[in-house]
């Protein structure tokens, strides 16, 4: 009863909240609207905000020197998360199955297992990082602490379920995958699609002053 | 209740591997596992003699003694017997059995352990007699159709022998009887008498019916 | 009738053994036997076959056989470390093992019945000393999450049999279990990470120096009441990085060993490497029970030094008083309500990270 429920109808609950809600935050953080630039352009607004998407990828130096942990912690656990998500055998299996019809190529078994230990260290790494800095504390909201631990169940479950023979653990693993889903788009998990609007919105701003940076 | 067991005949064993090959085929047992084996002893020299083993099926079996989960248990007719679905994979039967009969199938390079598979004395696991699901698991279960499992039905020299063990004793001891007999007769070894020349041999059983 | 039968084929068989066993007895019987002076040869068939239960010396003349089906070890005909393996886990492993668990908790609870919690002499005071890091803290903490997942999984696997599954089914028992042993393998890479994260940081303020023996003698000033000068790290600090280094470093590697069978180890690797494993992780278990008591609710003041990073000045005194001594010439202690003060002063809280 309970697993034809996870396996069907809060499924698609799920991938429906996920994907209207996603398309809903990203319309309005659009339909917001910036405030016209009247000055004078000096450079185009559009090179300035590709640059800063992608030279954000790589910190500013006070970043690389003082937060160092964050740094390593934050790619460790970012690129183990998606070779997990994307490129894991399951994964793939699943996505062919229930949304795109076509399956890809997905990692050997030995470099799963080596993006999940990585993606585990990141992230409780990240955590511990967040409870232990007296800054990162006093910043962080409930918010935050439900994302994280919503995904290091998603990732602990998924673990645990690893012989991929015990039905349960594989619905587990796929019941909080789904709160996760539902939960996704009211919360700052969305920097996984914002970042680039916010990165862009600085660097067209830049960009349009003919800042460099 | 009949007490099913395994018997190799090392003094008729010619290391052909029929009963490997149709181990593997009777049962589907999927690439790298191997439920029976032939073992040569002194492969090349003087008294080479080949033995065929797989789960002996133990009265007091290490593997279910050792098993996290239990998922081992003994048949009416003596056999050790696994269920796939209780099974974690763990590898500690591999660990306590005496004679390699767990097998793991691998995988990738870390090769990570799935579930055991082993010799199920082509009788199946605790699923329903031949059903499918049986058949996927375990492949074949010969006994519930009243036959003996194909490995000892398909060795061509009767070395390798299975059934009952009360009959299989019976016959070994007959063998025994016969090439003792012959031995002593003769006054010669095994190792001058290139034992498995039956020229001459005389002295059959004494007392056959 | 079939009795009769089988007695009557016995004898030739029962005969044919006392011959070939006692030549002596051969040599009286009747002529037409000539006496048997080659052994049987299947004697140095079995030998081949299970060759441990030789002498070494003698074993070495039987290497074991040859298979056509490819694996490690698969010309092995019977291994007898495997029944050896099987003893020490039924009835050493398990028994002992839970013996020292209990008997671990049973001495703590011991311990805090009689010497009860240790307090700081003269109560909490209103300054601090940076004793951690946030780094430091964060490995700690990471070796210590990691350490307990695998210390629960772990004794699923151990004790569940006989603990959890009778009363859970073998069902949910099974996937409990599958959970703990996939949870294990992948927590266990970890626990080698936080591992050497832990000991390239405190590697140096755990050597051992003049004045940990003293400390020892006294026994750490926790058993009696007087003042037991030490370090940044006391003995008893130091005796327990250094069974985490040496015990976990064992549990690690065993762990290893057993976990990616494709260095084409045996069986018996993998037993011994098990027995390793077993023995070092109960014993690492038991200690870290005492570390874990002795560093809540066993002592006063002792978390927030791993949880805020800062100690109280009098559990510093205590404690370590050779560090504390310093850190009072190198001003290093500062007021509790610092924070608060300097927030009061310079509204933009800044240099609350270093």
């Amino acid at each position: 009863m309970i697993a034809q429920l996870i396996e069907g109808p809060l499924w698609y609950f799920s991938l429906t909240v996920f994907v209207l809600g996603v398309l809903w935050r990203l319309f309005m953080i659009l339909r917001a609207g910036a405030k016209k630039d009247l000055a004078v352009p000096r450079d185009g607004g559009g090179a300035g905000a590709l640059r800063a998407i992608f030279s954000r990828f790589v910190p500013e130096r006070t970043v690389r020197r003082h937060g160092k942990v964050q740094l390593i912690a934050g790619y460790m656990f970012h690129l183990g998360l998606f070779a997990l998500l994307f490129l894991a055998r399951p994964h793939v299996d699943f996505f062919a199955e229930r949304i795109t019809g076509i399956g890809w190529w997905s990692m050997p078994h030995w470099a799963f297992i080596v993006a999940a230990e990585v993606a585990f260290a990141g992230l409780i790494m990240l955590w511990l990082y967040r409870l232990l800095n007296p800054v990162t504390r006093l910043l962080s909201s409930a918010d935050d602490y439900v994302g994280t631990v919503l995904v290091f169940l998603v990732m602990l479950s998924g673990c645990l379920a690893l012989a991929q023979s015990v039905e349960a653990l594989r619905l587990i693993h796929l019941l909080l995958a789904e709160l996760l889903l539902i939960y996704f788009p009211f919360s700052s998990l969305m920097h996984a699609f914002t970042f680039a609007f916010s990165r862009g919105y600085t660097g067209a701003t830049m960009g349009r002053k003919g800042i460099r940076a | 209740m009949a007490r099913m067991k395994f018997y190799c005949d090392a003094e008729r064993c010619i290391e052909c591997n029929g009963c490997v090959t149709a181990c593997k085929n009777e049962n589907d047992v999927p690439w790298g596992v191997n439920r029976r084996r032939v073992v040569t002893i002194k492969d090349g020299e003087a008294g080479e003699r080949s033995l065929s083993v797989a789960c002996m099926h133990c009265s007091d079996a290490p593997c279910a003694a050792v098993c996290p989960v239990n998922c081992f248990y003994t048949t009416d007719d003596g056999l050790v017997l696994h269920d796939k679905d209780i099974c974690i994979g763990c590898g500690y039967c591999f660990y306590a059995c005496p004679f390699g009969a767990p097998q793991f199938p691998e995988d990738g390079a870390f090769a990570s352990r799935g579930k055991m598979d082993k010799c199920t004395f082509c009788a199946g696991g605790p699923e329903e007699d031949n059903s499918a699901e049986e058949r996927r698991k375990y492949g074949s279960n010969r006994l519930a159709e009243g036959k003996l499992p194909l490995c000892a039905e398909m060795c061509a020299t009767k070395a390798l022998l299975a059934g009952d063990a009360s009959v299989i004793s019976d016959i070994y001891r007959k063998r025994v009887v016969n090439r003792g007999a012959s031995v002593l007769d003769w006054g010669v070894s095994y190792e001058n008498a290139s034992l498995r020349s039956s020229k001459g041999v005389q002295g059959k059983a004494t007392m056959e019916e | 009738m079939l009795i009769n039968h089988r007695r009557v084929l016995q004898f030739p068989a029962l005969l044919f053994l006392i011959l070939i066993a006692f030549p002596v007895f051969a040599e009286n019987a009747p002529s037409s036997y000539k006496p048997v002076t080659v052994p049987n040869p299947a004697t140095d068939l079995w030998r081949a076959v299970n060759p441990q239960q030789l002498p070494p010396a003698e074993a070495a003349m039987f290497p074991g056989g040859d298979s056509q089906v490819q694996g490690v070890q698969s010309g092995v005909l019977i291994n007898q470390l495997g029944q050896r393996w099987r003893h020490f886990r039924m009835g050493q492993l398990l028994p002992t093992g839970s013996y020292l668990l209990a008997g671990a908790m049973l001495a703590i609870l011991l311990f805090y019945l009689i010497r009860g919690k240790v307090l700081i002499r003269d109560g909490e005071s209103d300054k601090k000393i940076e004793r951690y890091s946030i780094y430091e803290r964060l490995i700690h903490w990471f070796m210590a999450i990691v350490f307990l997942f695998l210390g629960f999984s772990g004794l699923i696997l151990l004790f569940g049999r006989s603990l959890l599954l009778p009363w859970m089914g073998p069902e949910l028992f099974s996937a409990l279990a599958s959970a703990a042993k996939e949870g294990h393998n992948l927590f266990g890479p970890l626990f080698l990470l936080a591992l050497v994260l832990v000991f390239l940081k405190f590697v140096i303020r755990n050597i051992y120096q003049k004045g940990d023996l003293t400390w020892l003698l006294k026994g750490g000033g926790i058993i009696g009441k007087q003042d037991v000068p030490s370090n940044f790290f006391n003995m008893g600090e130091k005796t327990l990085f250094w069974l985490l280094i040496i015990v976990g470093g064992l549990i690690a590697i065993s762990g290893v060993v057993l976990l990616f069978p494709v260095f084409g180890q045996g069986r018996d690797i993998m037993e011994l490497s098990h027995v390793v494993h077993g023995i070092a992780a109960v014993v690492m278990l038991s200690v870290i029970i005492g570390h874990i008591y002795i560093g809540t609710i066993g002592m006063q003041g002792a978390t927030e030094g791993m949880t805020s990073g800062y100690c109280d000045l009098n559990w510093a005194k205590d404690h370590h008083s050779w560090w504390a001594q310093r850190c009072i010439d190198e001003g290093k202690v500062m007021p509790k309500q610092q924070g608060a003060a300097v927030h009061h002063d310079n509204p933009a809280p800044a240099e609350a990270e270093k």
